[in-house]
């Protein structure tokens, strides 16, 4: 496939991560999500296009229901029935968050990480955006107060790995990687399960709102 | 065979707790199933030690460390299923809790033993990563199991900072993987397969990955700075819950770190694993003794103590030879007695109702034999001699005073302050007097006690004597670090 495409679909996901960054609306960012993962299964395909292994197409099929269907289905359907419709604040202001943002694909690009984003010589540029998209769901994670955006940060953080094993050319048996999906799938469901629990103990979404346990 | 049993027994009676009605039938499965996994553990280890690793398929061996920790797995296994009987009995005795949640806990109880088991049996890195990622979703609803704002808060943190911890340990764990062809074993890349192909495996990635390995399976384990979710799932989950994760979670995590350090030595030599298994482990050790000092819940006094001894088995793993067989001992005596020291909260906090040290008074003459209980766990985590975990200290700081003689007398010293602290909060519970106190006097179920001395027993006899087999295990197991 050529380079350019999948330099277009890695960078799809990038700015996914930064609009879910931006927004102030649950529902955006339950969507930047759902074309994330959309993203992914599109790279999926396309490894089984190049591998003719039938099974990756189990793993199309999985991840297009798991992370494209039914996770944002819950996650909207949390966000309506516990009236989450607006985000909380982040921690630090947009500006700040953008330049931060900047700072940590800078990062990426740079030598320190030649390492990481040599490993198949070809695919440098897809790694270094692969590997800012890593250090941006990190930051998304921490910078984010409330828990739906947390909960889906850590999910980018897992597409933006997977993307960048894809890249690495470290992609393991689709046996395995459908049992790590049941695991995110398991963990998705646990997830939203406590986003509705912290809703309905602390009358809130806010992760600052918790402050019960101290030393 | 063993393992395919140990398996089928954790994993049916996960799934047969889900359909029983009685409480009575309940009770005795998962004592029956306890006991099963206990004897299966002493096959396996037994096996292990006088034959060498033990498989019974391409998926699952266990190797002499693998053997002691599904050992450590299968006695607070048993022990945990004893006491949560008499403990959840107490429970609903005071109305706390209720069959339903009784058999939630139970049924989540033993998946989160069949994934530890997995974890530590696993072929893979990636079965392993998946088995751990499965003890987090497996104990996330204990954690919470009580259902009060601040056990929400608990199992919330535990989830999100765990599950970021594993997926960067996760990002590490496929670093490795680019010493190997993805097509070797028709996808199934073992961890020997990892260790045969580290002369492929470019130096720099294999730092890199096993700084993110470290991080995150370090996440699980307690090392400080990770630590933070440790304190408040500790303290929010029930009592006999602590004893596994204190006990038998840890080593479990500390034993996929190991695994990789071995792959990473073979790369870049050992110098590297060894000089960041100091930093986090003397960073755990500091962390630890500050925080104790001022803790006010003696649950969360344990999970410090916990970090303490987290971060005093890395520290023997890096400083190495007898520091490595040093913290192996370690491993085993802090299993122990954290088991004793958990089951002795819980003895405290359904005579006291509550996990303040300021709310507990006088308990030595309240719950004379729980209290000595907790004295004697105190004395044996701390190290104060003639204690096994005395030994294993003395091991581990011998093996660092040559090369690492600042970092060793820093140990000593955040040590003996963690001794302080820890005998400060032990005086306020034990053996202050409180004249106005209508607590009821006596212990309430000899279940409840039973467990607990038991393995004070096990403690004190293993510190002047190890059986042969657990010996050949440890000394085996010590070799590669």
């Amino acid at each position: 496939m050529s380079i350019f495409f999948l330099q277009f679909l890695v960078d799809i996901i990038f700015l996914t991560l930064v609009v879910m960054h931006l927004t102030k609306k649950n529902f955006v960012a339950v969507v930047a999500f759902s074309v994330q993962s959309f993203v992914l299964t599109l790279l999926f395909f396309a490894s089984f296009l190049e591998t003719n292994n039938v099974s990756i197409l189990l793993m199309v099929f999985f991840t297009l229901l798991i992370k494209v269907i039914l996770a944002p289905m819950f996650f909207l359907r949390l966000i309506r029935e516990n009236h989450l419709s607006f985000s909380v604040n982040t921690y630090l202001s947009m500006p700040i968050t953008l330049v931060i943002i900047a700072v940590l694909t800078f990062m990426a690009h740079s030598s320190k990480f030649v390492p990481l984003t040599q490993i198949v010589p070809t695919h440098q540029v897809l790694l270094s955006i692969a590997l800012s998209s890593i250090f941006i769901a990190l930051f998304l994670i921490v910078n984010r107060k409330e828990t739906i955006s947390q909960i889906l940060s850590v999910l980018s953080l897992e597409n933006s790995i997977v993307v960048f094993i894809i890249f690495a050319g470290l992609e393991q048996s689709p046996n395995l990687q459908i049992g790590i999906l049941f695991n995110i799938f398991v963990w998705i469901m646990i997830a939203t399960v406590f986003v509705s629990l912290v809703y309905k103990h602390f009358g809130s979404s806010n992760v600052t709102t918790m402050k019960n346990l101290t030393d | 065979m063993y393992l395919i049993s140990l398996f089928s027994s954790l994993v049916i009676t996960s799934l047969l707790l889900v359909l029983i009605k009685k409480r009575i039938l309940l009770e005795i499965i998962s004592l029956l199933s306890g006991a099963i996994v206990l004897v299966h553990s002493f096959l396996i280890a037994l096996s292990v030690a006088s034959h060498g690793v033990y498989s019974s398929s391409l998926f699952f061996s266990v190797d002499s460390f693998g053997a002691l920790i599904i050992l450590i797995i299968g006695c607070i296994g048993f022990a945990t299923s004893v006491y949560s009987v008499a403990y959840f009995r107490e429970e609903t005795k005071k109305g706390i809790v209720g069959f339903r949640r009784v058999k939630e806990y139970f049924v989540l109880l033993y998946a989160f033993l069949a994934a530890m088991c997995l974890a530590t049996t696993a072929n893979s890195p990636i079965f392993a990563w998946i088995a751990i990622e499965a003890t987090t979703l497996s104990t996330a609803f204990l954690i919470s199991f009580y259902n009060k704002p601040s056990t929400i808060e608990g199992a919330w943190k535990y989830l999100i900072i765990n599950s970021i911890g594993l997926l960067l340990g996760f990002f590490g764990t496929m670093l490795y993987f680019t010493s190997v062809p993805s097509t070797l074993n028709g996808g199934f890349v073992g961890w020997n397969d990892l260790l045969s192909s580290t002369s492929h495996l470019d130096p720099l990635i294999a730092k890199i990955a096993f700084v993110f390995v470290l991080i995150g399976y370090g996440t699980k384990v307690g090392l400080a700075p990770m630590h933070t979710w440790k304190p408040d799932a500790y303290s929010k989950a029930p009592a006999p819950l602590g004893a596994l994760l204190a006990g038998a979670l840890l080593p479990v995590a500390f034993s996929v770190v190991l695994r990789f350090q071995k792959i990473t030595d073979a790369v870049v030599g050992s110098l590297f694993s060894h000089q960041l298994f100091i930093v986090f482990g003397i960073l755990s050790i500091i962390v630890a003794a500050l925080i104790m000092f001022s803790a006010r819940n003696y649950k969360r006094l344990l999970a410090y103590s916990s970090i303490e001894n987290a971060g005093i088995m890395a520290l023997g793993f890096g400083f190495g030879g007898i520091g490595a067989f040093g913290a192996v001992l370690h491993m085993l005596y802090h299993s122990c007695v954290k088991v004793v020291m958990f089951f002795s909260a819980g003895n405290l906090l359904l005579t006291y109702g509550s996990a303040k040290i300021a709310n507990v008074k006088n308990a030595l003459r309240v719950i004379p034999f729980t209290s000595i209980l907790f004295i004697l766990g105190f004395l044996i985590v701390t190290g104060t001699p003639p204690f096994g975990i005395f030994l294993s200290k003395v091991y581990i700081l011998s093996a660092g005073i040559n090369d690492h003689p600042f970092i060793t007398f820093s140990a000593i010293f955040f040590m003996t302050m963690v001794f302080v602290g820890f005998l400060k909060h032990i005086t306020a519970m034990f053996l202050s007097k409180d004249e106005e106190s209508n607590q009821e006097i006596g212990e309430k179920n000899i279940w409840l006690i039973i467990p607990p001395v038991l393995f004070i027993l096990l403690v004190i006899i293993m510190s002047f004597t190890l059986p042969a087999f657990i010996e050949t295990l440890i000394h085996d197991a010590v070799i590669h670090y």
